[in-house]
């Protein structure tokens, strides 16, 4: 709230060379470009209005005019060209195009590799971090970029994990994004009418079908899964279980005196839930609800009896 | 209050930028807007000033004894060391680093990509090309600490930190190296109670980090290689195994596996592995539709895990 009058001379410094280049821009996108609110920009425009030379005549001041909420400077003085970037931009930038190329395999990779000399040669500054990361690069990644750029409508034949069905669908991709180690769509899909996400490595075949939008036709529904809270015993060897899937957890508790955490979930599918747990050997126990307890023991069951017999 | 701060630093960076020669305390009290009050207070006034705009990184020069002003020092901002110089950035290139820094989404890094890149675009490069690709970064992990360790590793400073770790919760480290690796950030550094390097997952992290005050208390090696320092998977090993797998059913695992052939109500498929447990997890997904074959080592580990649950 309380911004300091350093930040504050920081942003106006940045403003009037950013204005030199971006004549006639509105207030509102300025805004949205310093990340501040229209009425701050007001104020700092007002105040690098009386800024100046010694002698502070008009012809000395920093000159510029605001006209129906566009700005146009005029006379920006001595700060004709941006301030040298500071060593947490600079890193945040290296970074931001390691993470870039990591994700990429395609001639892309060599450009931003050259961009990143060229910006490294110039400014002094040693990167502390590291990216390290073998992206399997899956093949439909650009397929689906492109798609996305095109709006491009998409016919695709996709291995549901959670209900072990191979199935085809239509669907209109959104957005790529990459969450711990795996590439995910989110599209919507019109075949269930409703906001999909898909493993790229599950998407065994994509076809673009059309490049209009998807009509609004009710397709027929997925099957609801059930939903519910849980409270989870984990036992710290298996705590990676709560960092892989940080977006459900709603509440961590350390149990005092023992070396286990009690993690209360946000509604999740039971039957995730279970095979999940299964995977962990023990180092996993439910508490709530019981009788997802006692499914957990029928099933482990179920599969001893596969190799043991009766 | 804040606004005539404000305005007073702006015009003293203005002075000092626009001025060739060195320009005495004198002058400065006198002539740039904002300076107030008895000499003494004015004087106050602008020692802080002249910190506060070197904790904003600008580089105020401090001249050598002059003639004429016996021995007053003067100041200027030489504009060589105040302005961004980079080479020349074609239009396509800022529009990379544009896309490459909204990975950051909501990070504590985002501010700072952010004012870098709006530094840029005041170079007057043409706006160009725009990408026909969006892919966004989602970390799920606590990335708070990632702006204070780049800190401390730029100071060669110490940090103190409380780790989750089943011995030995407070660690005592010289930070070298941040990592991303597979989805998460950890943190490289000579571990001053083991006296080694070791590895250690930022989402672990219980507490925040303490920052010794001192700085040059350490050395980062030279030619570190921070990767080197990662736990070798065994990549280059990969298991084979035999899957019987029901009709109809694990489509996933028939998707990548070989069929071999038909076994009653299954069928066997051929499959391989890298890592056992990650396997396990994938096959118990399919609890009795599949039937491990071979090797029995992997169908003993399967069962062992089964154990533990019920146990």
């Amino acid at each position: 709230m309380n911004e300091s009058a350093l930040e504050r001379t920081a942003r106006a410094l940045d403003l009037v060379p950013y204005l030199l280049e971006h004549q006639g821009i509105s207030i509102t996108e300025l805004a949205n470009v310093f990340g501040v609110t229209e009425k701050q920009i007001n104020e700092d425009l007002v105040l690098i209005h009386m800024c100046g030379l010694p002698g502070y005549t008009p012809l000395e001041l920093i000159d510029m005019y605001y006209e129906d909420g566009y700005v146009t400077v005029s006379d920006p003085q001595s700060f004709k060209r941006p301030r040298k970037m500071g060593r947490s931009e600079m890193v945040s930038i290296l970074v931001s195009l390691d993470l870039l190329k990591s994700m990429r395999s395609d001639a892309l990779r060599n450009e931003i590799e050259e961009l990143q000399t060229k910006l490294l040669s110039s400014l002094q500054f040693e990167n502390p971090f590291v990216v390290v990361q073998d992206f399997d690069d899956s093949p439909l990644l650009q397929d689906l970029e492109r798609a996305i750029s095109k709006s491009s409508t998409l016919h695709i034949v996709y291995l549901s994990g959670n209900k072990d069905e191979r199935t085809e669908r239509t669907i209109f991709p959104l957005e790529i994004y990459r969450a711990n180690q795996a590439t995910y769509l989110n599209a919507w899909c019109q075949t269930s009418n409703a906001d999909r996400t898909f493993r790229l490595d599950r998407i065994i075949s994509c076809e673009v079908i059309g490049n209009s939008d998807v009509s609004g036709a009710p397709g027929q529904k997925d099957l609801v899964l059930e939903q519910k809270g849980a409270a989870l015993l984990i036992n710290k060897s298996a705590r990676n279980f709560v960092e892989d899937n940080r977006a459900i957890v709603k509440n961590i508790e350390e149990v005092s005196g023992s070396e286990e955490l009690l993690v209360k979930l946000n509604p999740v599918d039971s039957d995730w839930l279970v095979r999940t747990v299964l995977g962990f050997g023990g180092g996993i126990s439910v508490k709530e609800p019981l009788e997802l307890a006692s499914d957990i023991t029928s099933r482990v069951q179920a599969i001893q009896k596969v190799y043991l017999g009766k | 209050m804040s606004d005539n701060k404000t305005e007073r630093l702006i015009n003293l960076t203005l002075a000092l930028l626009a001025t060739k020669r060195y320009l005495t305390k004198s002058e400065i009290l006198e002539n740039v807007a904002g300076y107030k009050g008895t000499q003494e207070a004015k004087e106050r006034m602008f020692e802080r000033d002249k910190d506060d705009l070197r904790s904003l990184g600008i580089e105020i020069e401090v001249g050598d004894l002059d003639v004429f002003f016996e021995d007053e020092p003067g100041y200027r901002i030489p504009r060589k060391s105040y302005e961004l110089v980079v080479p020349e950035l074609t239009g396509r290139e800022l529009a990379l680093i544009s896309i490459a820094s909204n990975y950051w989404n909501d990070s504590i890094l985002a501010p700072s990509a952010q004012s870098g890149i709006r530094k840029l675009q005041s170079l007057g490069i043409p706006a160009a090309v725009d990408f026909d690709f969006r892919i966004k970064y989602r970390f799920e992990n606590p990335t708070q600490v990632l702006e204070e360790l780049s800190t401390a590793i730029n100071q060669r400073s110490k940090v103190t930190f409380s780790y989750d770790s089943t011995s030995l919760k407070i660690r005592h480290l010289e930070p070298y190296r941040v990592l991303f690796w597979n989805g998460f950030w950890y943190l490289i550094g000579m571990d001053l109670d083991r006296k080694e390097i070791r590895l250690f997952k930022l989402s672990r992290l219980v507490s925040g980090i303490d920052i010794s005050k001192k700085r040059n208390e350490f050395q980062i090696p030279t030619n570190f290689e921070a990767a080197a320092f990662l736990p070798k998977s065994d990549v280059a090993v990969l298991h084979r195994a035999k899957i019987n797998i029901r009709k109809d059913s694990a489509l996933i695992l028939r998707n990548r596996g070989t069929f071999i052939e038909q076994d009653g109500e299954y069928e066997t498929f051929e499959l391989s592995y890298e890592n056992e447990i990650t396997f396990l997890r994938e096959l118990i997904w399919y609890e009795t539709n599949i039937k491990i074959i071979e090797p029995v080592s992997l169908q003993n580990a399967l069962l062992a895990l089964l154990g533990g649950v019920v146990k």
